[in-house]
């Protein structure tokens, strides 16, 4: 086939050129039947926005606006699409490429302007440094509003609210008591005055007594088998919720990190790499818990100054 | 068009174009412009597809606009979903929740708006593929190949945006991730999240923010990036497949005016309504049930979009190593979650270079090749396919245990593994189907006499 | 309370895929069997026998079913732990639930048909009770709970483990937090009171029974949740929505654009 050519056209009734190609072309355009597929498909359109609009007057379905919008652009579609595969000339046809990069002589101009502006700016070697220094120091005064959008990060990372004598609440702000949590529980706490402290959260959990072997110099963390960790993972913030009672290990569902609780909640799966932060706990004299003091350690995911 | 017309006048048609060319003067670049050539090949609309996911997302999220308040001020929801009642949200989860039961279509245009942006990116990733396999991304295209490059990540940024604005558990947890990701860089991290969240995590600024950065500027960047992509592609003309007489001097296809531009309106339309028979028909993110965002609730089963499920995966996957260099660290997120992607669009974005180099073919190319002739790139695409197939995979390996029944601690060391023998494994395999397609079909076809590359003259070409 | 178990089963690969492809079959038709007849549990008032005949019927069952894994008098051997003071609402559930007797000794018991007959569950769930105080069954009244407060206690305590939506989730090696979503009331409630396998034990001091209540009444509303978005794609979440895109959407898009394409003279 060769480059596009003006093609046959004769005028239907209605007045829209028909393209004849073929000899099978010319046998449909004769039969004028194709025509039929494409203008169902637009009535259907049709029919599917009206309907769209009653359902949507008659207080709106989800599935029916779906399905209807879905038919009104879809009868849109296959009605245009049918249309051009029928009616429509299909090629192939050519275009030359033509040339990208300019002439010889366009090209060797342009670089010779270029240069020679360069050249101007160039010959004021002072001012032109001095513009570039100017440029340079007016881009980096720009940059301190930046420095508005948030404070110098703070000991928020390394500290919690916890200090000594500070008492442990539920989330709905009650004391909890050691023997709250029944054997094998947990219950979710924060510092009094912090509920809902995202570098607060403490999961309490009751185990059987002997259960738990302390790390060294934590023995005494622990009051009646209930120990405190840290429920901020320690690779990338999840709360570590699941806990797994027989085994004694809480799970992260974010990254599948594990943690055994009898021993110092070290990571034994999954991607984290410190243990879990444990909460040094007490009783104050009616028996509620307090803590004693800070978490082992920054809870939370690490960074890079996380050790200084 | 019009039916009768003075012949002195001309058709309607003709007096607007003539109304038009007096004032701006544009029939020489106009009628160019209608009888551009398009080649007619499928994977050439994968492009196209993206192009009408935005034109679809753009549409629903001005919609969503009118309703969403990117707020995190406290307030007591009081919409017709019983089971929230009088619970305390933050503004934005409770415009959602209003959005999803008491605006009429407003669910709808949530779901169509969140399946538009799936298919969007699907779409780029398939068009990425098509252009990488072929080798569209030869001279002279590279700067298109960047632009595209750079459109994938804006894409994926403003998706994770979309996604995290909703205030609901899953996306509190998600933002949680990747602020714990930014934290994990080395030396700025905990400024730049600082900085990003006005202050320590979670806070009351990032909703605002995210939202100004999902509607406005990602998006601007989106618009002006396709400006660029589409007027280089114009610029360059499309490249082609062998046969129908294509050569490096010609174009071969369809005329934009009438044929092509009906198709590619068919392709709009059928785009758009694939996108509201999904939103129609598949309930997507029902944040309802997942409840608002609580720092110290969770649900298993926290997974992102699918654009990011390779992000998840590697997380997951990264054995438990960090850097420690005397009193500083490197935290593990870092190497998954900044390392990974940063290598990975890195050599994503210098392919052209890369490949280039290695074959020493710094000539333009406008014929594409077929994957089979190329078996060392084709093996090496299909290799790093399988890579981030498998943390994609990987990204689910919750799900999957529940699934099928499977330990998630082997499904973990499964992947662990696959994820380093599973590429080898399909480069060795493309590789070797390449040659044996090669072999079965002979040779490509030789091109036709090149006619000389001339500008003016349409080229002479044989069938 | 048994020894922390790592299972760390050796099966090769291979295996691993074919058993993944016939329980990914099932995956579908998730836990239909373990959804006895939600009043049967509360039916204890209208049994035809005394409390002591049944505690007897009870130890004859047991002795025949149960002592070769619980022991004489259900003090505990190797093969299974002691039932003294677990109580009437640990034996209630692990029966109703069919996850005792066990099929096989290794892994978590998946729940199941009950084995017994109501008057035998009634019998052992006597017996097992006698042998030490322990949690009762709990009345459930979930007319009586606040579906909000229900939602809110479940986003707290129960998600993390068996997803928002109550459809399950994974535990480590191997277990599983099973779903919700045809489990009775009674046996929720009793879930929540004993702690059974790794869940941990939400005893009064952590729900009372008016939130007890809440919280059946929530978890009865997500096991038939109203999906007014369509399709819930087992409500598991994105990664469903991912595959729906790849293997719907992306599909769907490539079979049309291919269509588009085709030419006249392609035939």
């Amino acid at each position: 086939m060769a480059d596009h050519t003006p093609h046959e056209a004769s005028t239907g009734p209605d007045g829209e050129p028909l393209v004849v190609e073929t000899d099978e072309d010319r046998r449909r355009v004769e039969r004028r039947s194709g025509q039929t597929l494409p203008a169902v498909c637009f009535a259907t359109s049709v029919v599917a926005a009206l309907a769209l609009a009653v359902v949507y007057a008659e207080g709106g379905q989800n599935q029916a606006e779906g399905v209807l919008l879905a038919v009104a652009l879809g009868g849109i579609g296959v009605g245009l699409v049918v249309w051009a595969k029928r009616f429509m000339p299909e090629g192939p046809d050519t275009e030359p490429r033509g040339r990208i990069g300019s002439t010889a002589e366009d090209r060797a101009a342009f670089v010779a302007d270029l240069e020679t502006g360069a050249h101007t700016f160039g010959r004021r070697h002072l001012l032109t440094k001095m513009l570039v220094g100017a440029v340079a120091a007016l881009g980096v005064a720009a940059l301190f509003p930046i420095r508005s959008l948030g404070p110098r990060p703070g000991r928020g990372l390394k500290s919690t609210p916890y200090r000594d004598g500070v008492r442990l609440v539920t989330e709905d702000g009650d004391p909890v008591r050691p023997d709250d949590p029944g054997v094998g529980g947990v219950i979710t706490a924060f510092p009094e005055g912090h509920v809902g402290d995202e570098t607060a959260q403490t999961l309490l959990i009751r185990l059987e007594p002997g259960q738990l072997e302390p790390e060294p110099g934590r023995e005494d963390w622990t009051v009646d088998g209930v120990v405190a960790y840290s429920k901020v993972c320690t690779h990338a913030g999840c709360p570590v919720g699941l806990y797994q009672e027989q085994r004694g290990e809480l799970l992260c569902p974010c990254h599948q990190s594990t943690f055994d609780v009898l021993h110092g909640a070290t990571p034994v799966f999954g991607p984290a790499t410190r243990p879990l932060p444990q909460l040094p706990l007490g009783t104050d004299a009616d028996g509620n818990l307090i803590a004693t003091g800070d978490f082992s350690g920054p809870v939370g995911p690490g960074f890079w100054d996380i050790n200084t | 068009m019009s039916r009768r017309h003075r012949p002195d006048r001309g058709s309607r048609v003709g007096r607007t174009a003539r109304w038009f060319d007096d004032r701006l003067g544009v029939a020489r670049t106009g009628r160019t412009l209608l009888d551009k050539i398009f080649p007619n090949h499928w994977s050439f609309l994968l492009g196209e597809i993206a192009l009408y996911s935005f034109v679809v997302l753009l549409a629903t999220g001005v919609y969503l606009t009118f309703f969403f308040d990117a707020s995190a001020a406290p307030v007591t929801y009081d919409g017709s979903y019983a089971p929230l009642q009088g619970v305390q949200v933050s503004a934005a989860y409770n415009s959602v929740l209003d959005l999803s039961f008491d605006v009429r279509a407003g669910l709808m245009m949530r779901q169509v708006h969140h399946w538009a942006a799936l298919l969007f990116l699907a779409a780029i990733v398939m068009h990425i593929c098509r252009v990488f396999f072929t080798g569209a991304f030869r001279r002279p295209r590279e700067i298109n190949w960047v632009v595209g490059c750079t459109l994938l990540v804006l894409a994926l940024g403003n998706g994770f945006a979309g996604y995290s604005l909703l205030d609901d558990q899953l996306s509190g947890t998600g933002i949680r991730i990747a602020d714990s990701v930014i934290l994990s860089i080395p030396v700025a991290g905990t400024w730049i999240s600082s900085l990003l969240f006005g202050g320590p995590f979670p806070g009351t600024e990032i909703i605002p923010r995210l939202f100004i950065i999902h509607v406005l500027l990602l998006p601007v960047a989106i618009i002006a990036l396709l400006g660029v992509h589409l007027g280089i592609l114009v610029r360059h003309k499309h490249t082609h497949f062998r046969g129908d007489g294509a050569t490096e001097d010609n174009v071969v296809g369809e005329r934009v005016w009438p044929t092509y531009a009906a198709k590619a309106g068919g392709v709009f339309f059928l785009t758009a309504a694939l996108l509201c028979l999904l939103g129609g028909l598949f309930q997507i993110n029902p944040v309802w049930l997942f409840g608002p965002f609580e720092p110290e609730n969770v649900s298993s089963a926290s997974q992102p979009d699918w654009y990011i499920g390779w992000l998840e995966g590697s997380l997951r996957l990264m054995p438990p190593w960090e850097l420690s260099l005397g009193d500083y660290l490197i935290p593990n997120p870092f190497f998954p979650g900044v390392l990974l992607p940063g290598v990975t669009f890195l050599l994503l974005y210098a392919w052209p270079w890369i490949e280039a180099h290695f074959t020493k073919d710094h000539e333009p190319h406008h014929v594409l090749d077929r994957p089979r002739d190329r078996p060392v790139r084709t093996a090496l695409g299909v290799a790093t396919l399988t890579f981030y197939v498998i943390l994609f995979a990987a990204g689910a390996t919750d799900v999957l245990a529940v699934t099928f029944g499977v330990s998630v601690n082997r499904i973990v060391w499964t992947f662990r593994t696959l994820a380093l023998v599973a590429p080898v494994a399909a480069a060795l395999v493309a590789r070797k189907v390449c040659l044996e397609l090669q072999r079965r079909d002979g040779p490509p076809e030789p091109l036709p006499d090149e006619a000389e590359p001339v500008a003016d003259e349409p080229a002479a070409v044989p069938s | 309370m048994s020894a922390p178990t790592r299972r760390r089963p050796a099966v090769s690969a291979a295996a691993s895929v074919a058993v993944l492809t016939v329980l990914g079959l099932a995956l579908w038709q998730p836990a239909q069997a373990q959804s006895p007849d939600p009043t049967a549990a509360t039916s204890t008032t209208a049994a035809p026998t005394g409390p002591d005949d049944l505690v007897a019927i009870g130890r004859q069952l047991f002795d025949t079913g149960c002592v070769s894994c619980h022991g004489e008098g259900g003090v505990g051997t190797a093969d299974g732990p002691t039932l003294v003071g677990v109580g009437e609402a640990a034996a209630d559930f692990m029966l109703r639930t069919g996850r005792m007797p066990l099929a096989e000794p290794q892994g978590q018991s998946p729940s199941k048909p009950p084995a017994y007959t109501d008057q035998e569950i009634q019998a052992l769930v006597a017996y097992v009770g006698s042998l030490g105080p322990g949690p009762a069954i709990p009345q459930v009244d979930v007319a009586a709970g606040d579906l909000v407060e229900g939602g809110e206690l479940f986003r707290a305590n129960c998600a993390a483990c068996h997803g928002a939506a109550a459809v399950g989730g994974a535990l480590s090696y191997g277990d599983y937090a099973p779903s919700l979503h045809s489990v009775a009331e009674v046996q929720i409630a009793e879930a929540v009171r004993v702690g059974p396998g790794q869940m941990p034990v939400f005893d009064e001091d952590v729900f009372t029974d008016d939130e007890l209540n809440s919280l059946v009444a929530y978890v009865r509303y997500l096991q038939d949740p109203a999906d007014p978005g369509g399709f819930s794609l087992g409500r598991v979440g994105p990664v469903a929505e991912g595959y729906v895109i790849w293997v719907v959407g992306a599909s769907a898009v490539v079979v049309f654009i291919r269509w588009i394409t085709r030419r006249r003279a392609d035939g």
